[in-house]
């Protein structure tokens, strides 16, 4: 057996925190959505596939260089999560959570089909952005989609956390998750925050979208990375944004890990036995709120 | 006298109700009526994935089974007899095109299956021999089809994932003896397939394995892996259990770091419009081809002429795989119809059997031989990112023919 390398370790540590923020950052769409509306929306890993595409559309179609490109991009995941919250989630108000569960199942194949129909169901490569010459954190290697991928995760995380302490519009949406009956007395227009937690999980989702698919490529079927974001979230909590940024991050450390040492074949078995030791021992999260209903 | 609809209630019907009464009925027996083959008629079903994870592939498959039906209608049929196809969607799931199978070949008297993938054709084994009415090929190379004894009625339109791999081998031992290799599968059903034959033909080819990688199948980042691979420092890369991602990126990475491995794959991964779109960084990527491309001017491939003919735009290697399946089924019944034989799946299956340095028009560059369930054939080729092509590196090479 080869010996410990030190280097080696610090390399493959980086990467895992770096691949975990990509985790984080679709895990805090989820989060989003949870927090304010109560909804589990599986439809997430869909939502950042399209948010991929509008970037390809936007990036590669239209020609458009990447700093028109983004921003066009992530609008188009706002208003698309805006419209799915008006057009199907809240005139499923007051169903049963298991109903609008299914609901979001079912748009995630709508949004596949889509995407089909309007861009092939071939796997193809985003225009790149980001460039290709490595990053070095002293002498250990970086990738440097990776590094970017981590460096706008951890800031947008941030944003987040900062706007629900400091901005009206993130108080309101904390107070509509605390007691929505007690939001809506006080004057918070308790629909607008939905719309608007939906459509700030979508600018996320894009974002995540861009990011994974710089990195993976995109496909119609990318969509599956959702579910990794969902053990993150179970992982760090359903309702706690920070919860996103921590259980991205360990996921993300313990694939690398279990992945280099044990073998890729051990990445989900160790990540699921993570989500299994959560449950037992928390079953909230390790920074959900104590009362969350599970599914 | 016009008569007026009415409604149980005798209200007369508004024209709106009328009209929608219409299309509901309409649509009702559309869908009570399925296509159905004539009596005489030769018929193939397909399980085909027009949509789902596989669709990139079934679209094509389907295209190529349908025109070289088209072919062979338009130059009379086989003994005067016409083929017929019918394709039904699948979304590449088994239940689904376990389904799909039981429906087509339930009102039609299929002699010939297309089908999507290993689990299907796994699963619908038994059925089909107790059947013993058709024989079964697909979209799977599965190494495990490649067993005449525990499936006599299928096979495969290429060579099994693991003579692909040995193509590579062939042609590694034979540029470069002695190189060391890197094993990079994705952990699936399709990734593992060839990994005990690979390391028995590499020991055999005195290549040794410096490292072999495992990559779950919904991975994004391949960081840690391109840092395994590093430290490994192969000659070349064997991929496999994949279609594009996340090859670009870990070839990206490993020129980033300097690495001067080769990457190679096997035959979904050879698209040449995939790596088209993925441009500058695919420049260089081998892998096995069992056919000829869309675009190959081979003055002994008449069928690529006739395709390109029929269809100015490239066409996918799928589509070369559906091309040349429907072949093979035809050919199949040409000649157990000239033996005066009955279309059952023994004697389906013996006719194909006497495939012996058959010409498939260029489709595949080397003349073929069936004699068991598979065609052990394949041609290394290399991605030319300036020509935006894939070219050919070498020799066609036959195992078992040209080993050593």
């Amino acid at each position: 057996m080869e010996g410990f390398d030190p280097l080696f370790f610090a390399e493959v540590t980086l990467a895992g925190l770096g691949s975990g923020a990509l985790l984080a950052l679709t895990g805090l769409a989820f989060v989003l959505i949870y927090k304010a509306t109560r909804v589990v929306n599986l439809a997430i890993g869909e939502m950042l596939m399209v948010g991929a595409y509008l970037f390809f559309a936007f990036a590669a179609g239209l020609g458009l260089p990447a700093w028109g490109a983004i921003p066009l991009a992530l609008a188009g995941g706002g208003l698309l999560g805006a419209a799915i919250e008006r057009a199907i989630i809240r005139p499923m108000l007051g169903e049963s959570p298991i109903a609008i569960f299914m609901v979001t199942i079912g748009l995630g194949s709508v949004l596949v089909g889509l995407v089909e129909i309007v861009w092939s169901p071939n796997p193809t490569q985003l225009p790149d952005f980001i460039g290709a010459a490595p990053v070095f954190l002293g002498e250990a290697y970086v990738s440097r989609k990776i590094a970017v991928g981590f460096a706008v995760a951890c800031l947008v995380i941030a944003g987040f956390l900062l706007a629900f302490r400091t901005w009206r519009g993130g108080v309101a949406l904390r107070a509509t998750a605390a007691d929505q009956a007690a939001a809506y007395s006080c004057g918070i227009d308790v629909p607008a925050v939905f719309c608007a937690a939906w459509a700030l999980a979508g600018v996320a989702a894009a974002a995540a979208g861009i990011l994974v698919g710089a990195v993976g490529g995109i496909s119609p079927t990318m969509g599956v990375f959702g579910l990794s974001a969902l053990v993150v979230v179970i992982v760090g909590g359903l309702d706690s944004v920070a919860g996103a940024l921590v259980g991205g991050l360990v996921v993300g450390l313990l694939e690398a890990w279990s992945g280099t040492f044990l073998g890729g074949e051990y990445k989900i078995v160790a990540t699921f036995s993570l989500l299994l030791a959560v449950l037992v021992v928390r079953p909230y999260g390790l920074f959900g709120t104590a009362e969350i209903e599970r599914l | 006298m016009t008569m007026t609809p009415t409604t149980t209630r005798g209200q007369a019907l508004t024209r709106r109700q009328t009209l929608a009464a219409g299309i509901a009925g309409a649509g009702l027996l559309a869908g009570l009526s399925p296509v159905r083959a004539q009596a005489n008629e030769i018929v193939i079903g397909g399980s085909i994935p027009l949509t789902g994870v596989f669709a990139f592939a079934g679209v094509g498959i389907n295209d190529g089974i349908a025109d070289y039906v088209k072919i062979v209608n338009e130059a009379g049929g086989i003994q005067g007899r016409k083929v017929r196809y019918i394709p039904e969607d699948t979304g590449y799931k088994v239940d689904q095109s376990v389904a799909v199978f039981n429906k087509i070949t339930g009102s039609n008297p299929v002699s010939f299956y297309y089908s999507d993938s290993t689990g299907f054709a796994k699963t619908i084994n038994p059925e089909l021999n107790r059947k013993n009415s058709m024989i079964m090929a697909g979209a799977s190379f599965a190494s495990e089809l490649n067993n005449p004894k525990a499936y006599p009625n299928q096979f495969v339109a290429g060579p099994d994932y693991s003579e692909m791999i040995g193509v590579l081998l062939e042609y590694i031992a034979k540029t470069q003896p002695g190189a060391r290799l890197a094993l990079v599968n994705s952990d699936t059903e399709f990734g593992r397939d060839p990994v005990a034959a690979t390391e028995a033909m590499a020991a055999k080819l005195k290549l040794p394995i410096a490292v072999k990688i495992v990559t779950p199948p919904t991975s994004v980042d391949v960081s840690t892996e391109v840092l395994k691979l590093r430290r490994a420092n192969p000659d070349f890369t064997l991929f496999h259990g994949y279609i594009l991602a996340p090859l670009p990126e870990f070839m990206s990475q490993a020129k980033q770091l300097g690495l001067k491995t080769k990457f190679m794959g096997t035959f979904w991964s050879m698209d040449n419009s995939i790596w088209a779109r993925v441009g500058e960084p695919a420049d260089g990527f081998m892998g096995v081809m069992p056919y000829r491309y869309y675009y190959d001017e081979a003055p002994d491939a008449p069928m690529l002429q006739k395709i390109r003919a029929m269809r100015p735009e490239y066409q996918s290697t799928a589509y070369m795989q559906g091309f040349l399946t429907a072949m093979l089924f035809c050919e199949s019944a040409k000649r157990a119809l000239a033996a005066g034989q009955e279309l059952t799946a023994p004697n389906l299956k013996a006719a194909l059997n006497t495939l012996k340095d058959f010409d498939t028009g260029g489709i595949i560059g080397v003349p073929i031989t069936l004699s068991g369930n598979t065609i052990p054939v394949g041609r290394v080729y290399r991605y030319d990112a300036a020509a935006k092509r894939m070219i050919g590196e070498g020799d066609w090479i036959r195992l078992g023919k040209d080993a050593g």
